[in-house]
């Protein structure tokens, strides 16, 4: 055990974050308080993930016959940390890096990982995720979004909700039952333009493009558009959540919020004790989370992560959000209240939303107490 | 960054598991308040655990692990101030008391070959004598006495010297109470497991999941950031472990007494043989409010 960062590493990120001061111009400045889902920031992502691509910054951990680099994962991690630093440029591409990309790695036919890994390493195709519905949230197993077989094709009849990035996605990572039994499930790699799909943005308190309702009314979907073996859908979701889950490194943005809201106080000559007291408090939940989250890299380092570990960087990071969060809305009320400092209210937004995305914070505390603590297991776990 | 151990560190930590398996329960009929062992600290001397910071490739993360690792027995003997503070002043044999203040109660006085006084001018170190103390009886599951008068011949130590008796006074209290939680949480798991209550154990009770499952990421993170603290020996992490632990301490003595119900108050059951050690140690070096404000000097400047 050591906590230290090799040369290679060190060098890496000044590389990253040489490429961002050259890249993340002044345009970047104005757009990055939106959503990642808004049209301004899909749009500067498909743009600016090309130039990563070109750099070597946006695949570099995919294996090489994968068009990788053969990269660590704490390579892979080191730049995401400079990027969500940044206000996360990639927008909604870091799905496709962080976890759709590796699990049509593991799942997907040589033609699948072909077309999608080819555009996803180019830096230009958005998707979304198909999974909650209203039946089926955090109890992800109650969807009934149906893909029935029809001679060599299915149809999918059904609706998604929740579901980010939908309007401008051009595929959906969608997941649909396709047999009786509560775990049959099947993934589909789904093109959106298809004949039957209708998107609807629903309005909300987190951002524009970050919440839609999907339908899909006789939907006909390919064979060969199925990832997986068809009914084992449930295997390849657990793969994909153990990656998704801990893909974004929160506590970076939370803790540039933090040390932007203590400036502002600073300047004021408002950071008083009381308040450096806070400010110190909701640090050290970052770095809390910062080290649990660095467990689970460390892990996947050397192969899967562990459930266990993967849960406990979720909640960690969830409560250093909150602390976050709070803090600005306690000491900074005019940064939250104003058009002063976007970013203070860009956090906001996807604090609130850090406990329910990716299955909810409670969700997360079932699976520590069953997995870490060997306490019986709770619906959910 | 590596977050496993190295076969090294596995080594000790397998010795160190062998020398502390007679410790991992509290003895049969102890009924007290505290259980200070002579016994193993004598085998942590005679197995050399106490120069570990100056062993070959060890250093204070190795100091930490072992503090870590003995605390989360139910048994007590001085390691933190031996392991990583000794070594700073050149003194060893004897335990070491860290006196926050005269006039106020000291962890291991009573014992101590040497005494650090953190003190308004500055650290002074010497050797106590019997004198120079008072024993104090308390609910407090660690030996304490009073450091009733300044022991003659105290040194005042070079600025640079304190600075780092306190950075590593931080870091032991750290994991020290990294180890504390983890034993009491490792308890009270136990006795939900094993307490039926509406024909069922108490740890089907989602309630009780969910704060234990919270109190074991809390202790995992306590863990990391002591170590990482150790690691780099710096101030300012130290401050942050040191304020991570002091905080998180508050809740999951709670949530332990809490779920052991009225066993929990009494000594024939462990439990404050942990949280009785934890409970003190909230307050030490001034406690997490202190941390808090250390820390926001180091992160933000003096000025703020």
């Amino acid at each position: 055990m050591e906590f230290g960062w090799t040369d290679e590493q060190a060098v890496a990120r000044e590389n990253v974050r040489a490429f961002l001061a050259e890249h993340l111009t002044s345009e970047w400045q104005e757009i990055a308080p939106l959503s990642p889902g808004s049209e301004a920031v899909t749009s500067f992502s498909k743009r600016f993930c090309p130039k990563l691509a070109e750099a070597g910054l946006l695949v570099p951990h995919w294996p090489s016959a994968h068009g990788g680099a053969d990269a660590s994962p704490w390579a892979h991690f080191i730049i995401g940390e400079q990027l969500w630093e940044a206000g996360e440029p990639r927008g909604p591409q870091y799905y496709n890096v962080n976890w759709i990309g590796p699990t049509i790695m593991k799942y997907g036919t040589p033609a699948q990982q072909d077309y999608h890994l080819g555009r996803m390493r180019r830096g230009d195709v958005i998707w979304c995720q198909g999974f909650s519905e209203p039946s089926g949230g955090s109890d992800l197993a109650a969807l009934r979004t149906r893909a029935e077989r029809v001679g060599d094709r299915y149809r999918i009849n059904g609706s998604k909700i929740w579901t980010s990035y939908a309007r401008l996605a051009e595929f959906c990572f969608l997941l649909a039952r396709t047999g009786s039994d509560r775990r049959t499930i099947s993934v589909f790699l789904l093109p959106m333009d298809r004949k039957g799909i209708e998107v609807r943005p629903i309005e909300s308190v987190v951002g524009e493009g970050d919440l839609h309702e999907v339908f899909f009314d006789d939907v006909e979907a390919l064979e060969s558009e199925r990832l997986g073996p068809e009914g084992e859908g449930w295997s390849v979701v657990r793969y994909a959540l153990n990656y998704e889950r801990v893909g974004i490194p929160r506590y970076a943005l939370a803790l540039k919020t933090l040390h932007r809201a203590v400036a502002a106080l600073i300047s004021e000559g408002a950071f008083d004790a009381v308040a450096q007291d806070a400010a110190a408090s909701a640090c050290s939940m970052c770095e809390a989370a910062r080290m649990l989250t660095y467990e689970v890299v460390d892990q996947r380092s050397k192969g899967s992560p562990s459930t266990g570990a993967t849960s406990m960087a979720r909640v960690a990071i969830v409560q250093a959000e909150r602390s976050v969060a709070d803090f600005v809305l306690d000491w900074t009320p005019h940064l939250f209240g104003s058009a002063e400092q976007p970013m203070v209210a860009t956090h906001h937004k996807r604090a609130i939303a850090a406990g329910i995305a990716a299955g909810a914070s409670e969700i997360q505390l079932n699976l520590i107490a069953r997995d870490i603590l060997g306490l019986g297991g709770s619906r959910g776990a | 960054m590596e977050l496993e151990l190295s076969p090294d560190q596995k080594l000790l930590m397998s010795a160190l598991d062998g020398l502390l398996a007679p410790y991992r329960s509290a003895p049969t009929g102890a009924h007290g308040y505290f259980e200070y062992s002579e016994s193993l600290r004598q085998a942590l001397a005679e197995g050399g655990f106490f120069d570990i910071v100056g062993e070959q490739g060890f250093g204070p993360l190795e100091a930490a692990m072992l503090i870590e690792e003995v605390a989360s027995c139910p048994v007590d003997a001085e390691v933190a101030a031996s392991t990583l503070i000794a070594p700073l002043l050149g003194c060893d044999g004897a335990p070491v008391a860290l006196a926050w203040g005269l006039g106020r109660p000291a962890r291991y006085l009573d014992r101590a070959g040497t005494v650090a006084l953190f003190h308004e001018n500055g650290l002074l170190v010497g050797a106590p004598a019997p004198d120079d103390w008072r024993t104090e009886t308390s609910v407090v599951a660690y030996p304490l006495a009073t450091l009733c008068r300044l022991p003659e011949g105290m040194v005042r130590q070079p600025a640079d010297l304190a600075e780092a008796v306190h950075r590593r006074a931080l870091i032991g209290i750290a994991a020290e109470a990294a180890g504390l939680m983890r034993g009491a949480l490792q308890q009270t798991v136990q006795y939900v497991k094993d307490r039926q209550q509406f024909g069922q154990p108490l740890a089907q009770f989602q309630a009780i999941q969910h704060r234990l499952a919270e109190d074991a990421q809390t202790v995992h993170a306590c863990r990391l950031l002591a170590f990482r603290a150790a690691y780099v020996d710096s101030a300012k992490e130290a401050s942050l472990a040191c304020l991570y632990a002091q905080q998180a301490a508050r809740k999951l003595i709670y949530d332990c007494h809490q779920f052991s119900g009225a066993m929990g108050l009494t000594l024939e059951y462990p439990l404050h043989l942990w949280t009785y050690r934890l409970k003190y140690l909230q307050g030490e070096a001034g406690g997490r409010g202190k941390q808090a404000s250390a820390l926001a000097a180091h992160l933000w400047g003096e000025t703020s």
